[in-house]
């Protein structure tokens, strides 16, 4: 900046002078850019995009894990692991499986029972809504955890017409430790052993 | 030279800074980048791209496409919506609470849940209200929806973030909406035979496009005997002459199955929104 040549005074020295309001603008520009720059930036976090301004923010805005993210994720669990035989509607394969919506055994107010069958298998006969079947699942739940197991179960409870409580990861807990170790369910007779809740 | 030092030295200085900014910057901060756990899901997000679709990739850059279409939805907020989900036993207790956030919302019976009570408000005052229903005995939850003006065509549900791009070479940004947007465009037509269609003949599948047609990817030939071959594509009547038949060459199918891949439907960490449970599943990938 030749600011010597603009300036009318005569007796300007040798050092050339910088007028204080062009310092303040500087330093006020410098700050304004310090403070957009601390709330917009995220501070070069990669994970922080478009409308929110911090990672703060971004975590505020994460949903929730409540019953219907729960749900959303027992039914992805569902189609992978359930819905080849169990069919993605809940109506059950002709033959293969039996149907889980409306199954009374799905429905029933205690779920011990129903959650021992993904955990330990279930072999020979079962009656389900007035048919017999006969087929054998293997112990589909044990290699899922507890939170997972939990989410498959809510969703198959939940959906279809099902309108019974959702499982906590909890109860599955507890359940899943009291039967370590025991054989497949053998058949309906062994299944109406086992106490409901 | 006196001064070829300093020249060189601002030389260096101009050029190392932008090269700092731009590529060093860029690199250190997504360089690294892998894929992602799908929000609330055990699902690894993006999934490498079928051998059909990479190759597409390359259709898509060759026929430039990138001229007209961009892949990039933008998002200007995000909005939340309040649901109840279960009223408790303490029903009275509720009722109230649901008068005090919204004096017009009245009651709610047990068959209307969930029932939505609060929409397109503020996460804080989604929480303030979700507080209070909790205390009195119900169950709610905030839903949180992504909007912008690209998410209200129906371009996506969500913004588009580094990640979508994980597995493009080169990417295909775009810079210009001549079309419409195609970040999302496998989960909008997510059907192989309309997407050959419409590159066949876009105004037969779009009535208004103004995209001219890519018929030099397809073979436009006479049907023998009036049977279509298993490989022809249907066409609506008046598109082709009666008696011929078009098949989709491999750079056709190619393409059709890079935009079946453009999909950006899935919740992310720094994308967040949640999803309508009764959304249909994504259709496997021909």
């Amino acid at each position: 900046m030749n600011h010597e040549t603009s300036s009318p005074k005569p007796h300007a020295t040798a050092h050339l002078t910088v007028p204080i309001w062009v310092i303040s603008l500087t330093v006020t520009l410098i700050f304004l850019g310090g403070v957009y720059f601390d709330y917009r930036s995220g501070w070069f976090d990669a994970h922080v995009y478009g409308p929110y301004a911090n990672a703060e923010q971004l975590d505020l805005y994460q949903p929730k894990s409540g019953e219907a993210a729960l749900i959303a994720h027992g039914k992805q669990l569902y189609d992978q692991n359930c819905g080849t035989c169990h069919n993605p509607d809940g109506m059950g394969m002709a033959g293969k499986a039996p149907p889980l919506a409306g199954s009374e055994w799905v429905i029933a107010k205690g779920y011990k029972r129903m959650v021992e069958i993904p955990l330990l298998g279930l072999n020979g006969p079962i009656s389900v809504k007035g048919q017999s079947w006969s087929a054998s699942m293997a112990a589909m739940g044990a290699g899922l955890s507890d939170s997972d197991l939990a989410a498959v179960l809510t969703y198959v409870r939940t959906s279809w017409g099902n309108k019974a409580e959702p499982i906590a990861a909890d109860d599955i807990k507890a359940i899943r430790a009291g039967i370590a170790g025991h054989p497949a369910i053998n058949g309906e007779q062994e299944l109406k052993s086992i106490p409901e809740d | 030279m006196k001064t070829s030092l300093p020249i060189f030295l601002a030389v260096f200085v101009a050029l190392g800074a932008s090269f700092g900014g731009f590529v060093a910057g860029s690199v250190s901060q997504l360089g690294t980048a892998k894929q992602a756990i799908v929000l609330n899901s055990t699902e690894i997000y993006p999934v490498q791209r079928t051998g059909h679709a990479t190759l597409g990739l390359q259709v898509y850059r060759a026929n430039g496409c990138a001229v007209c279409h961009t892949e990039q939805v933008r998002q200007d907020g995000m909005t939340c919506d309040l649901v109840l989900m279960g009223g408790g036993k303490n029903t009275a207790a509720v009722n109230k609470a649901l008068a005090e956030i919204n004096p017009g919302n009245g009651g709610f019976t047990t068959n209307e849940l969930p029932k939505t009570i609060l929409r397109g408000v503020t996460k804080e005052v989604a929480d303030v209200a979700a507080d209070k229903i909790t205390t009195a005995g119900g169950k709610a939850e905030i839903h949180i929806n992504a909007i912008g003006s690209d998410i209200s065509r129906g371009w996506g549900v969500r913004r588009s973030v580094a990640a979508d791009y994980l597995w493009d070479y080169p990417v295909q940004l775009g810079n210009l909406r001549a079309g419409p947007d195609l970040a999302d465009i496998g989960a909008r037509m997510a059907d192989e035979a309309t997407q050959l269609r419409h590159l066949y003949a876009p105004s037969a599948v779009a009535p208004k496009s103004a995209m001219p047609p890519f018929r030099y990817l397809f073979e436009t030939r006479k049907m023998i005997g009036n049977v279509p071959s298993p490989d022809a594509v249907a066409m609506p009547q008046g598109v082709v002459a009666a008696g011929y038949e078009v098949i989709p060459s491999e750079d056709a199918k190619n393409l059709a199955a890079y935009l079946l891949s453009l999909r950006i439907e899935v919740p992310l960490y720094e994308a967040p929104f949640t999803p309508a449970v009764s959304a249909p599943a994504p259709a496997e990938t021909k």
